[in-house]
């Protein structure tokens, strides 16, 4: 057929970035965390500057700001956690806000490429939650925090066989992991699938530029979808982190 | 150029690894960025925007309670005016009532006064008139004595002295007025 040529490229072609900076040392900056950096700094110029003179009667932006903080504070961290949670709202909307920008570099023109489908970035920010809520989790009941998730109470004693080992894995390795991957899966497979009709696109305009349309408007749809799927997983991961800390505050076993 | 470089994709001098597998460069500087925002919006950004809803709210609440304070005030003018409006009218209609009391006295007065001149004006109409009477009735009396007596002195030429025929005709006279009153 016309596209029985079409190769698609090697999957490193997506995903690995030379060194640019600090070569093949541990900091060694790329890509990814050039574009990490450049979210970091949107987001503190967008939001301390733009907190920095406040009024009463907002403008657009203090609009912006204060509607996230509302999303963040009300929609998230009291909603789920409880009246301390605002306490956790600065983390929590630090971490949605992070996630956000650098979620959607994958539709930025030109960039196209979202640092978290790269598995080092959730997986920190996975292990990061992961220690607050263990530690939250200790600070405020001790070594009852464990005890109480692995041996729930009204449970008969020879279910423990079978729960203590479901529980534990699920407080040390299954919270974690599934944040991690279901962030890295989310962005990793827009990013891929994004990437292919842009090739696809390119190939058919140089062999037979009568379907070109076809993956073009569905690269354009798909960058839609993207944009939400950012929003999405984002919100999901502050959300998550909320659950787990609330859990940790008030365990329900 | 520079950028060239940087968003240059890598071809075959990084290693083949599985592109799902973590590296540890991107898991630092994931971290050192999530720090970044973390640490300065949660000193400059989140405590700013936080105090900005709360200035904002509390500024609501006080210009709420300041409209209700001053509605409250407004009803309390609103009454007393109404109060003061009811006390004016209250003393017009007294006032008013007064003055008619008084119009009415007046006229009551002046009618009464009125009557009384004319009654007296007729009284002393009708007692002039009387007067008149007796007078004209004096003089026809006189008159109709003096024709008499000039009639009779014709008829008889003479035949009685004036002294007699006076007595005569004055009695006749008195006669006549007698039955004529």
């Amino acid at each position: 057929m016309i596209l029985g040529a079409f190769e698609f490229p090697p999957i490193d072609e997506l995903f690995r970035w030379k060194d640019v900076l600090l070569d093949d040392t541990p900091v060694a900056i790329n890509k990814t965390a050039i574009l990490m950096l450049v979210s970091a700094t949107i987001v503190v110029v967008l939001f301390v500057g733009g907190s920095r003179r406040r009024r009463l009667i907002p403008g657009r932006l203090q609009n912006l700001l204060e509607v996230t903080y509302e999303f963040i504070d009300r929609g998230i961290a009291r909603d789920v956690i409880g009246p301390e949670g605002a306490r956790y709202t600065p983390f929590l909307g630090s971490l949605f806000l992070f996630i956000l920008f650098t979620n959607w570099w994958s539709v930025m023109p030109f960039i196209q490429f979202p640092p978290t489908s790269r598995f080092g970035v959730p997986l920190y920010l996975a292990l990061q939650t992961w220690v607050i809520y263990w530690f939250v989790g200790f600070r405020h009941h001790g070594i009852r925090y464990l005890t109480g998730h692995i041996f729930p109470a009204g449970v008969p004693k020879p279910l423990y066989l079978l729960v203590t080992p479901i529980e534990l894995v699920q407080l040390l390795i299954v919270r974690p992991f599934s944040l991690a991957v279901r962030l890295l899966a989310n962005m990793m497979a827009g990013h891929i699938l994004l990437a292919a009709l842009a090739l696809l696109t390119a190939y058919a305009l140089q062999n037979a530029p009568v379907i070109a349309l076809g993956p073009f408007l569905l690269n354009i749809g798909v960058m839609a979808f993207e944009i939400l799927v950012g929003f999405l997983q984002a919100y999901i991961f502050t959300l998550l982190t909320a659950v787990y800390i609330g859990d940790s505050l008030h365990p329900a076993h | 150029m520079t950028l060239a470089v940087l968003f240059a994709e890598a071809h075959g001098d990084v290693q083949a690894k599985n592109p799902i597998l973590p590296e540890t460069k991107e898991l630092i500087w994931g971290g050192i960025a999530f720090l970044i925002v973390f640490s300065l919006l949660a000193w400059k950004a989140w405590p700013a925007i936080r105090q900005a809803l709360a200035d904002r709210e509390a500024r609501i609440r006080a210009d709420l309670e300041r409209a209700e304070q001053a509605k409250a005030e407004a009803e309390g003018v609103l009454a007393d005016y109404q109060r003061q409006l009811a006390e004016a009218r209250n003393e017009a209609g007294r006032i008013i009532e007064e003055a008619r009391q008084a119009a009415d006295q007046v006229r009551r007065d002046l009618i009464a006064r009125a009557e009384a001149e004319a009654a007296e004006m007729r009284r002393r109409a009708a007692e002039d008139i009387r007067l008149a009477s007796e007078r004209a009735m004096a003089d026809l009396q006189s008159r109709v004595a003096e024709l008499s007596i000039e009639l009779a002195e014709k008829i008889v030429e003479r035949s009685l002295d004036r002294e007699t025929q006076m007595a005569l005709i004055e009695n006749y006279i008195n006669q006549v007025g007698s039955a004529s009153s």
